[in-house]
């Protein structure tokens, strides 16, 4: 073989690995990684250098070759922003669907959380969680969800319910009666912390 | 192989009395009890005869450890105190209060597994501890002071690796609301008083050895690392409080509050708590923060660790740091402690004026536990507060108490619920000043019978959470249907079992932990999701008794029952599963007994039975079902008048609870009508003495 052919494998091999690399550190990190992204920090890290075109052609095939060789590395179906990568060993696909959702459609992520959260545990959802992280909604971001989703036929089962201590609880009512929603809400809002 | 590792093989002996001071060897004669509640019930059947009262100098106090108490399994250090129960109301009867803390594992260093107080000093004494020698001090200059006094005064006098347990004033005064206390924050409660009837000021040891482990090196330390890594956060709680990369479920009700982002805000540097991979066994600790799950998420500011007992992982308590305190009420800034004991000031408030998770509620806590905490007061799982805040708002407090009294108490501050009205009642509970601070001091059913009120009114009242005794629920109907109910029924103050509620509530969505109900228990109808209750099966019944035995396996073992038994775990490739045989895996490897998870389960029962008989004895009655199993009115009660096991509700039927009662009493080999266990019942768990004592008094089901 040429020494070229050898400092070309060479290379393909250290882009594998920084493909790997970046994408379970992002994953760590509670991050998607994109393409862009990926690429970007191999020609910041002078992996990829020259051509531009040799460049994306030599990484889009070191792309293709990590997600085969390693199993924990997943694709995400692109949504109009180019495909997402994420590891199966630091993320799962719950939080990678939060994550997808949230760059797109906040409307529909909110809906879906309380949806999976009234069929499946199953409980209401505190306004609370949507202010923290993955989500970070601020008060008004939220307001303003809340009342489109009022609004929108598709989203009639998102229902309120008040606890004793005046915080707002989320529930679908395709899942949750209002009686019962309103008695998990008070649970989790006041209930469980008087019986430590 | 060492023959009986885990004990450390010694029981001391201290006559109070007499002076006398001696030992008896723990396998030989307590093995089949293994320590701890164990041990405190076998002393209590063969040597504190019925009609005996707590503070009688033939009651005796059994600080009772296990043979895994300073060893390395997690979850360990804790220390059961049987005794006669001063607060069991209308009949003094056995009971435990446990402390976790650094005292179990120091005293298993020093070389016993157990200590047996008996009769009564004719002054205020302490005991040391220290290695072989064991001695009864003069504690006239202790007696008076609060416990963080006592604590400082040993620790000079024997360094800082002494461990202290003491009673305050409150233990002094006899008032039956108190605790022990030792390394700061770890109370055993109900049993003060009990100490302060015999002048015992405290117990201060420190020991220089190590506990024996039987089974290889190699064996233990992969079974330690087995149960780490099957640990989720503080109670078993399996899942994040919130959405996490790793994690596919996630509860608002866990307690595993680390994420990335929240600090221990007052340390040096501050801490991020990071994402708390459950993997990753450096950073257990991380994961509860019990300040920011009462307090709100304000408390992470104020947050600098996470404390605990001695090699546990957990963390339970959490220490805050509260500068504004020290100028406002002169209190010191720190405080630590985790659940009733952190909140003992701020449950005597209905509310605060910025809500129950601002500062006010913060400063309520640093207060009352600055003073609980060092009188030594018990909360009774908060049933003081309870109590004081019915009394108060029915105006009992007013009608009952002499009007110079009544307005010697600033009720203008309680009304604004100003932490500072606290500096004016406990106190007072704790130095018996005072009608109200007395009678509140007596505990409730004492408290009720003094001031004549009525129990039914007490019982119907569900916001008071009171079962029967003069004590409260402890996990009941209200999170775990009849299975709460039977637990509630079993003990003569509130059960202190978490078996069932740490898995009820450890996150996982239900059709999960339905899956490891039908493993465990044989069927998915074990559980039903909260608030939607089915009726009674056999599963149920057979979770209660799980429960129970597991509950009493701990508290011999010296494993916590706020965080076992391990059913579930935080690890997707293990579909979640934990592993119920961890008891007896460690159990077997440390002590050198192969035990099977069955074979020990036996054990677990034998110590339930033993507490059984103890009571059936001293009450001097069979008919347990209608004497001593009893429920309150308010668990069959609903404000809105549905019927029971309509989804949204939680109060049961009569005729369902009593067939429950009648399922678990099968379920344990009991009479079903009366619930006084069988002859071959006791027999079948190495009990036939016990069994041939009740049945020359007629006690026998």
């Amino acid at each position: 073989m040429s020494d070229r052919h050898d400092i070309s494998l060479q290379t393909k091999e250290t882009i594998i690995d920084v493909i790997a690399e970046s994408i379970r550190r992002k994953s760590q990190a509670g991050q998607l990684a994109s393409e862009n992204e990926i690429f970007q920090e191999l020609l910041n890290r002078d992996i990829l250098k020259g051509d531009r075109e040799e460049s994306q052609r030599l990484f889009k095939e070191a792309l293709e070759e990590t997600l085969n060789r390693y199993e924990d590395l997943e694709k995400l179906p692109d949504r109009g922003e180019g495909p997402r990568f994420y590891s199966s060993q630091f993320m799962t696909q719950s939080y990678t669907r939060i994550l997808l959702q949230k760059e797109t459609d906040l409307l529909l992520l909110i809906a879906e959380v309380v949806r999976e959260n009234s069929a499946v545990y199953p409980r209401p959802v505190s306004l609370d969680l949507f202010g923290d992280s993955p989500f970070n909604l601020s008060q008004d971001q939220l307001q303003g969800y809340l009342q489109q989703m009022a609004k929108e036929e598709g989203y009639r089962d998102i229902k309120q319910t008040t606890t004793s201590a005046g915080n707002v609880f989320l529930y679908s009512s395709l899942h949750l009666e209002p009686d019962y929603a309103s008695m998990l809400a008070e649970w989790f809002d006041v209930g469980q912390f008087n019986n430590p | 192989m060492a023959k009986h590792g885990g004990w450390a093989g010694k029981v001391l002996r201290i006559d109070l009395s007499t002076g006398r001071i001696s030992s008896e060897d723990t396998v030989e004669k307590y093995k089949d009890v293994l320590g701890g509640t164990g041990l405190g019930y076998k002393v209590l059947w063969e040597e504190v005869a019925p009609g005996t009262k707590p503070f009688d100098p033939a009651n005796k106090i059994v600080f009772g450890t296990g043979p895994l108490a300073g060893t390395g399994a997690p979850c360990n250090g804790r220390t059961a105190i049987t005794t006669l129960w001063p607060t069991c109301w209308p009949k003094p009867l056995v009971a435990s209060g446990h402390m976790g803390g650094q005292f179990a594992a120091e005293l298993k260093y020093a070389g016993y597994d157990g200590i047996i107080i008996e009769g009564k000093a004719d002054r205020p004494v302490y005991v040391s501890i220290m290695d072989k020698k064991v001695e009864i001090k003069d504690a006239r200059h202790l007696w008076g002071q609060g416990i963080r006094r006592t604590t400082v005064e040993l620790s000079q006098q024997f360094g800082p690796e002494v461990c202290v347990a003491a009673i305050g004033q409150a233990g002094e005064n006899l008032i039956p609301m108190s605790v022990v206390m030792n390394a700061y924050s770890h109370s055993a409660g109900g049993v003060g008083a009990v100490m302060g009837s015999k002048n015992l000021k405290a117990i201060a040891v420190h020991g220089t050895g190590s506990v024996t482990i039987a089974g290889k090196k190699e064996e233990w330390e992969k079974l330690v690392k087995l149960h780490l890594s099957l640990l989720g956060a503080n109670n078993q709680h399996v899942v994040p409080s919130s959405p996490q990369p790793w994690a596919e479920y996630y509860s608002p009700g866990s307690r595993w509050k680390g994420s990335r982002g929240n600090k221990w805000g007052a340390s040096e540097p501050a801490i991020d708590t990071g994402i708390c991979d459950p993997h990753d066994l450096n950073t257990i600790a991380y994961r509860t923060n019990n300040a920011a799950f009462y307090l709100g998420d304000i408390a992470w500011k104020y947050t600098v660790r996470g404390n605990g007992c001695t090699g546990c992982p957990i963390r339970c308590h959490t220490m805050i740091k509260v500068p504004s305190v020290a100028a406002k009420y002169g209190i010191s800034e720190v405080g630590m402690n985790t659940c009733g004991g952190l909140n003992f000031g701020r449950s005597f408030f209905r509310k605060f004026p910025d809500g129950a998770r601002g500062m006010t509620s913060m400063e309520a806590c640093m207060v009352g536990m600055h003073m609980s905490d060092d009188y030594g007061l018990w909360c009774n799982y908060s049933q003081l507060q309870r109590d004081f805040l019915k009394l108060y708002e029915t105006g009992i407090i007013k009608n009952k108490l002499g009007e110079k009294e009544f307005n010697s108490y600033s009720w203008d501050k309680y009304e604004k619920s100003d932490p500072s009205f606290l500096f004016e009642l406990l106190p007072r509970i704790a130095l018996k000043q005072g009608e109200l601070a007395t009678a509140l001091g007596l505990g409730t059913g004492y408290m009720l019978e003094t001031w004549s009120l009525s129990e039914e009114e007490w019982k119907k009242d569900n916001r008071l959470s009171y079962w029967k005794m003069g004590h409260p629920k402890h996990h009941a109907s209200e999170e775990v249907g009849q299975c709460g109910v039977i637990i509630n029924t079993q003990y003569n103050r509130d059960p202190q079992c978490h078996s069932h509620c740490n898995f009820t509530r450890n996150g996982l969505p239900l059709e999960l932990q339905k899956r490891l109900a039908a493993e465990t228990w044989g069927t998915q109808d074990a559980i039903d999701a909260l608030g939607s209750y089915t009726p009674m099966n056999i599963g149920k019944a057979r979770m209660a008794k799980w429960s129970l035995i597991r509950k009493e396996l701990h508290d011999s073992l010296s494993l916590c029952n706020w965080m076992g038994p391990w059913v579930a775990s935080p690890l997707k490739e293990r579909g979640y599963r934990g592993d119920d045989s961890m008891e007896s895996m460690l159990y077997s490897v440390a002590t050198g007994d192969p035990k099977s998870r069955e074979e020990l389960d036996r054990v677990g029962e034998r110590i339930f039975l033993l507490h059984r008989a103890l009571t059936i004895r001293d009450m001097g009655t069979k008919e347990m079902s209608t004497q001593h199993d009893t429920v309150p009115e308010w668990v069959y009660n609903d404000q809105e008048k549905r019927p029971a096991y309509t989804k949204g509700t939680t109060h049961l039927g009569r005729d369902d609870v009593k067939l429950a009662m009648g399922m678990f009493y099968e379920e344990m080999g009991w009479d079903k009508t009366t619930g006084a266990p069988r002859a071959e019942t006791y027999r079948r768990l190495g009990l036939a003495k016990v069994a041939e004592e009740l049945g020359k008094k007629g006690l026998l089901g």
